[in-house]
């Protein structure tokens, strides 16, 4: 079963990323699409117009760390400002999901116990909410080596591949 | 050992700088190689291949 849709906590990559394949958009129909302030600077910086798409964002500000390992996880694996501030953004809402194309901040999450996926997970998913065809989908992975700025190895593509193909026997 | 030569902006190097004067480590050289391992560390190819496959398996059969 299907449950209503969640909030999610953005990192950077996630939202850039998606906004080069040209399907930002798959983030709307997440309740809200918690920013913090640090990520917000990097979009504009580095892709001002994904900030102009209408979606659900909220911009919050990270508060003081509840659980000291937190902050302390986030240093010893060098997380940048944006990563750090969403996982606090995740400490005070638990039961969000964290999107990131880091993975040393990935790690970090899965560590503290939060509901971590990236921009991979955001586009297969878009067949389950009925938001794309399997077609479509297969489309827009083919195109992340030549469209996007997210590298991931060509074999692993290859991989998301097949597996879209044999779930929905195309 | 191998030589790298390579270009960092002014302001990482600073932050490396500023930490062997304060005796954390014995010079830059061993700021960078220490990073360096911790980067390859979470970035090993397995742990790539399973965060795709999480991605995979929540895309399809998630249930939010």
């Amino acid at each position: 079963m299907i449950e209503d849709a969640t909030d999610i906590v953005c990192d950077t990559g996630p939202i850039i990323h998606l906004d080069e394949l040209g399907c930002l958009d798959l983030l709307a129909d997440f309740k809200e699409i918690l920013l913090t302030v640090s990520v917000v600077e990097e979009i504009e910086k580095h892709r001002p117009v994904a900030l102009r798409v209408k979606l659900p964002f909220r911009v919050l500000r990270a508060h003081h760390p509840a659980d000291e390992r937190l902050t302390t996880m986030c240093r010893i694996f060098a997380l940048d400002r944006g990563e750090t501030e969403s996982l606090l953004i995740m400490e005070s809402h638990p039961d969000a999901i964290f999107l990131t194309d880091d993975a040393s901040a990935r790690m970090v999450a899965e560590r503290m116990g939060f509901r971590v996926h990236g921009t991979i997970g955001v586009i297969i998913r878009a067949i389950r909410r009925g938001r794309k065809s399997p077609e479509e989908v297969l489309s827009i992975i083919g195109s992340i080596p030549s469209r996007s700025t997210l590298f991931i190895k060509s074999a692993l593509l290859k991989e998301v591949t097949v597996q879209i193909k044999k779930e929905f026997n195309i | 050992m191998k030589t790298v030569q390579t270009e960092v902006p002014e302001a990482l190097y600073n932050k490396a700088v500023a930490l062997v004067n304060e005796g954390w480590f014995r010079d830059e050289k061993d700021v960078f190689s220490e990073a360096i391992r911790r980067f390859l560390e979470t970035h090993q190819s397995e742990l790539m291949q399973k965060f795709v496959r999480d991605d995979i398996e929540w895309g399809l059969r998630g249930n939010d």
